[in-house]
């Protein structure tokens, strides 16, 4: 494999192995690439915001929705 | 009391621990039921659902896996189900890697991740969004990013081999960001 690494293979690794494998000869050129890119950083910085977006996204149930889970199932005296 | 006793005396027919249980895990499941159909109506219905199948089956959990890992499951395939029956919905196409990752459109975003809670616009963007994908690529998105699973178990959940899983949530990665790249970006 050629050590030379272009913008387009840093994003599929990116969006493959985002977190994983970071200490494989593969994520050392992907991080010495990240860090002279900018481009390539600010993607790598939207996928992770992609991701935070939907973590952060989250709905409670509510306490009428509770209470019909019970009542469906039959628990609520439990 | 730890959770294995817990089912063990609720597989004993004791009907308190079986609400302790279900108490314990109805937020979780109802928030990724949620995030699958981005829908509270349905959220709801398919968390009793998920909770009625683990009333009627809590005798043969074996313990083999994680209760957690078993509740993943039966939303997901109760989730798929309904999408397979809904033909009306149409997804997006998400099979070409030429369109899923481009070095295109790489610019600054005008939100961040801590604001989601106060921004109303910003969560319909993220329903929008991510509606467009396939449900199974939405689904091991889902496991794997936002659930924080394994590839391992993702692909147990979903009967899929892990480098069917990693495909997936390599295409759901590259499209959710190019959509929201689309939408939140300035020069």
């Amino acid at each position: 494999m050629s050590n030379k690494i272009n913008c387009k293979e840093v994003m599929n690794h990116i969006c493959e192995n985002l977190g994983e494998e970071i200490d494989s000869p593969r994520c050392a050129s992907i991080k010495a690439h990240l860090d002279k890119c900018e481009g390539c950083q600010k993607y790598f910085n939207s996928v992770d915001t992609t991701i935070q977006f939907y973590k952060n996204y989250n709905v409670k149930i509510s306490s009428d929705a509770h209470n019909r889970l019970m009542d469906f199932l039959d628990l609520n005296d439990a | 009391m730890t959770e294995e006793e817990l089912i063990k005396k609720a597989q004993d027919g004791d009907r308190k621990s079986l609400a302790e249980i279900v108490k314990k895990y109805e937020q979780t499941i109802y928030n990724f039921a949620f995030k699958i159909c981005r829908d509270k109506e349905r959220a709801e219905h398919t968390m009793q659902e998920t909770f009625l199948s683990l009333v009627k089956n809590i005798s043969q959990f074996s313990g083999n896996s994680k209760l957690s890992t078993w509740l993943y499951t039966v939303v997901s395939n109760h989730c798929l189900m309904l999408a397979r029956s809904n033909k009306k919905r149409t997804h997006a196409s998400i099979d070409d890697d030429e369109n899923s990752i481009g070095e295109k459109n790489i610019a600054v975003w005008d939100v961040t991740p801590d604001k989601i809670t106060e921004n109303e616009e910003l969560k319909d963007i993220l329903d929008e969004v991510i509606t467009k994908l396939p449900q199974d690529y939405k689904i091991v998105f889902l496991l794997r990013d936002v659930e924080g699973l394994s590839t391992e178990e993702t692909g147990k959940i979903l009967n899929l081999s892990i480098p069917a899983v990693k495909s997936r949530l390599h295409r759901a990665r590259a499209f959710l960001r190019d959509q929201l790249n689309t939408k939140l970006s300035h020069e």
